[in-house]
């Protein structure tokens, strides 16, 4: 559990710093305008160059997956029809717990959405993506302040369940919650 | 020349090239006999090799006993640790013309480059045709859980690794002259719009917006970019500079924009759309506007690539799609006046998705998934002829034919 729990705080740590420095991903922070767009060369990124890549650090994806949810809030993944981003209605309940939740509480909301893998790539990080604007609308609705929540599709890069059948998929097309304390 | 070995590490997975060494005589190719190279024996038979297969792959030839041909290939290779020149005379036989004699000179290291651009010079004395020999390929690598950009020789040799991220890194695209790809990264854990420079090695972050920042494209003339970002609300078309500013919408919707490919002229852009309820292919102008449908069948029309065929080619322009029928992916065609309706070109029973075409409007590459493993094949629509590339460990998708 340690060194999980390590990697996770380290990685929420990361989250932290990319939503509250100003980043223009936390939820209306941009304009119109690209405040990084044309500034020349990323010179710290590792890996090109060298062709080691080992020092790289932790790849962010674990704080982010079903295993990876924050001790203080750990929600069921809210699910979909295929190829479809409407909240059903027997998801809605777990929408209201995840708003009493933030309500109740500080920090920042991290909205997943997934997709099965029987959409091609790039149309499913758009329908990822709409699945977690549907979910972020929802908790809107229920009274969070959208500037508290920020979306990432993974589209079907990352399934909860590796299987290729119904059962597999049904868990796949998903939304699922991160908490970020700040 | 193309990519620098020091920003390179060589896959350590990639070897041969496999193709049955087929000799059936297709209408309308030339029959081509390589009669080899004299000189140092091992370079010889490189040098042979992938000269047949350049030929073979080019679509133009089919390869055929010197006996019988109606051009022939004789030639000889010299070389040392220091480099090697390689020429090379092709002769048509009925006639004794001369069609071609050159040398070509190179690096120890280089003999593969070297007979690449030999070939290409071959398909232009004999055909007229642009060759894709010296052509790249920039593909996905699932590798260790994530995902990994890496770029290849079209016949999937000398696949080196681009990133090292650990992150998933996705939908590579080229720029006109080659010199850098744009793609999709989660290094930063939102997804995000990067361009890296393949001279350089240097990195640069084109578009990080709010939510969805992905599927970005250069413009023929390479100055401008469409992309799919979903900071106004759901995911939108929108176009840029090439430096990533000058930011203007393109859609307004309710439905999810996503794909964007740049017709040949520069002037509309080709994109999918869920707006009539299942995805199917729109274009808007550049500049805006009102959207037009273009795909009506099958029932699930995605990732569209336009092919930008040179001046003098016998191809015309098309929109090659990844559709979706019975359940299964497959790959398609599209061409202006054929009343919506898309023509299967790889429709046997296996997932062929993300069709990418070569400079030469003839040639595509795609993703097989067999087994759920994806793999990258060759097909030339003109034939309708399959090659597989090289498996790469691990699986290989979302491929980017380069200029």
């Amino acid at each position: 559990m340690s060194s999980k729990l390590l990697a996770r705080t380290i990685l929420v740590g990361v989250i932290t710093a990319v939503i509250s420095t100003g980043c223009h991903h936390g939820n209306g922070a941009a304009g119109g305008n690209n405040p990084q767009g044309g500034t020349g060369a990323e010179s710290s990124v590792p890996g090109i160059g060298n062709g080691t890549g080992s020092e790289n650090g932790i790849s962010p994806r674990p704080v982010l997956g079903a295993n990876g949810l924050p001790e203080q809030g750990q929600f069921p993944a809210v699910l979909f029809d295929y190829d479809s981003a409407r909240i059903r209605p027997s998801e809605e309940s777990k929408l209201e717990a995840v708003a009493a939740y933030m309500k109740a509480n500080p920090g920042k909301l991290v909205i997943e959405g997934h997709c099965d893998e029987r959409g091609t790539a790039e149309y499913n990080r758009a329908l990822g993506e709409r699945r977690a604007i549907a979910a972020r609308d929802e908790l809107v609705k229920l009274g969070v302040d959208s500037s508290r929540m920020s979306t990432i599709s993974y589209g079907k890069d990352r399934p909860v369940d590796p299987g290729h059948d119904e059962a597999a998929w049904a868990k796949n097309r998903r939304c699922e919650f991160v908490v970020v304390t700040q | 020349m193309f990519i620098r070995g020091a920003i390179c590490v060589a896959l350590p997975c990639l070897g041969t090239f496999g193709v049955d060494a087929q000799v059936d005589v297709v209408k309308g190719r030339h029959s081509f006999g390589v009669s080899g190279f004299t000189g140092d024996a091992a370079i010889a038979g490189q040098v042979t090799d992938v000269l047949k297969n350049d030929l073979r792959l080019s679509g133009y030839f089919s390869l055929a006993p010197v006996s019988s041909a109606e051009y022939v290939q004789s030639g000889s290779v010299r070389g040392d640790r220091n480099g090697i020149v390689v020429e090379c005379v092709v002769m048509q036989q009925a006639t004794k013309r001369v069609a071609l004699s050159k040398a070509y000179q190179g690096s120890a290291q280089d003999v593969r480059r070297v007979v690449h651009k030999l070939s290409d010079e071959i398909v232009q004395a004999l055909t007229g045709q642009r060759g894709i020999a010296e052509t790249k390929i920039a593909f996905v690598w699932s590798h260790n859980g994530g995902k990994e950009l890496a770029v290849m020789d079209y016949d999937g040799y000398n696949a080196r690794q681009l990133t090292y991220d650990r992150s998933i890194s996705v939908r590579p695209r080229w720029s006109p002259d080659g010199r850098k790809i744009v793609y999709t990264s989660y290094k930063n854990v939102f997804p995000d719009v990067l361009e890296v420079d393949l001279y350089t090695g240097q990195r640069r972050r084109l578009a990080a917006y709010p939510g969805l920042n992905t599927g970005a494209v250069f413009s023929p003339d390479g100055l401008s970019i469409a992309l799919t970002l979903s900071k106004d609300g759901n995911p939108e078309l929108y176009t840029m500079n090439a430096e990533g500013t000058d930011l203007r919408r393109l859609t307004h919707t309710r439905s999810a924009e996503s794909s964007p490919t740049w017709a040949p002229d520069g002037q509309t852009i080709a994109y999918v759309s869920d707006e009539s309820g299942v995805p199917q292919i729109w274009q808007i102008n550049k500049d805006g506007g009102s959207p037009l449908r273009l795909t009506v069948s099958p029932s699930y029309n995605t990732e569209p690539d336009w092919s930008r065929p040179p001046g003098n080619s016998d191809m015309t322009p098309m929109l090659a799609v990844t559709s979706r029928v019975a359940g299964k992916f497959q790959i398609g065609l599209y061409q202006k006046g054929s009343a919506g309706v898309v023509t299967p070109v790889v429709a046997d029973g296996m997932d062929n998705e993300d069709p990418s075409w070569a400079p030469d409007g003839r040639h595509l590459v795609f993703a097989k998934t067999v087994h759920w493993r994806s793999q990258l094949y060759l097909l030339d629509v003109v034939t309708g002829e399959q090659v597989q590339l090289q498996a790469v460990e691990g699986g290989a998708s979302e491929p980017a034919w380069g200029p």
